[in-house]
């Protein structure tokens, strides 16, 4: 990996990251709240795909990234519908 | 002659990869499961989790994926031959894994202050366990650091920083869903 991919990497990451704490600690109304947890967890599956493609090297092998990326996908899709159990009820 | 397979292209030590699929199960299991229960009580889970600091979290992220950063930066400078620069990447990488530990003592330290602990609520064993379990994943993680810092072989760098490539990864999934979920 190159050190240029590196740093992009890890501005992404602090990027996501930041923007998925302003989501959490923002007042938003009740109604809204669905989306902001289906936010956070897009933003968390977007940081997990930057450590494995830049971090730990996927970016290099497609066929493990996509399969990790798809994986992790179907995990958060997983935790958000957990997640929207109690909003829509 | 032997062909090459598509488990070739997998970059690293394959036994690491099987680590790291293992512990995403395991860690992935834990926070299905926190969420599994805290559909049965959303309100308290929400009082409880108004406890946490996330500003502290939200810092110690910043904090890991920098960790990250500059251990994923140590191989490219060994493989340069920068061997002195590399070292100094994992060490600083390490230390930042300290000061993680550090502020997550003070963020325990802070809820056994207020007489919370992990039979208080639900939420706070879930809590407990799952952010304990990383922490000790950190402490492993800042001893493999200095280990491949010290016999920095460029094969030793490259298993050794998946592992905490790794304890990154399980944080930026576990940091959203107990502390920014709400």
């Amino acid at each position: 990996m190159t050190t240029q991919a590196l740093i992009t990497g890890w501005l992404a990451l602090l990027v996501f990251s930041f923007v998925s704490t302003l989501i959490a600690v923002w007042p938003i109304p009740a109604h809204w709240q669905a989306l902001a947890g289906a936010a956070i967890l897009t933003l968390a599956w977007l940081k997990a795909r930057v450590i494995l493609g830049r971090y730990l090297g996927l970016a290099q092998a497609p066929f493990w990234a996509r399969g990790f990326g798809v994986s992790l996908a179907l995990f958060c899709a997983l935790l958000l519908g957990l997640y929207l159990i109690p909003v829509m009820l | 002659m032997s062909e090459a397979t598509v488990l070739d292209e997998l970059p690293g030590d394959l036994m690491m990869w099987v680590l790291i699929v293992s512990e995403l199960l395991v860690f992935g299991a834990g926070l299905a499961a926190f969420l599994a229960v805290r559909a049965t009580d959303p309100a308290g889970f929400a009082e409880a989790q108004s406890f946490l600091n996330r500003s502290a979290a939200g810092l110690n992220t910043v904090i890991l994926v920098t960790s990250g950063f500059l251990a994923a930066l140590a191989l490219p400078l060994r493989e340069a031959g920068r061997s002195g620069i590399s070292r100094l990447a994992l060490v600083a990488a390490s230390l930042l894994g300290v000061l993680f530990l550090v502020i997550k003592a003070v963020e325990y330290s802070d809820k056994s202050a207020l007489g919370i602990g992990w039979d208080s609520h639900p939420f706070f064993t879930f809590y407990y366990l799952l952010t304990g379990f990383h922490a000790a994943h950190v402490v492993a993680g800042i001893v493999i650091l200095l280990l491949v810092g010290w016999r920095n072989a460029p094969r030793n760098i490259e298993v050794g920083t998946a592992f905490w490539h790794m304890v990154d990864l399980v944080w930026v999934l576990l940091f959203p869903v107990i502390y920014l979920l709400r």
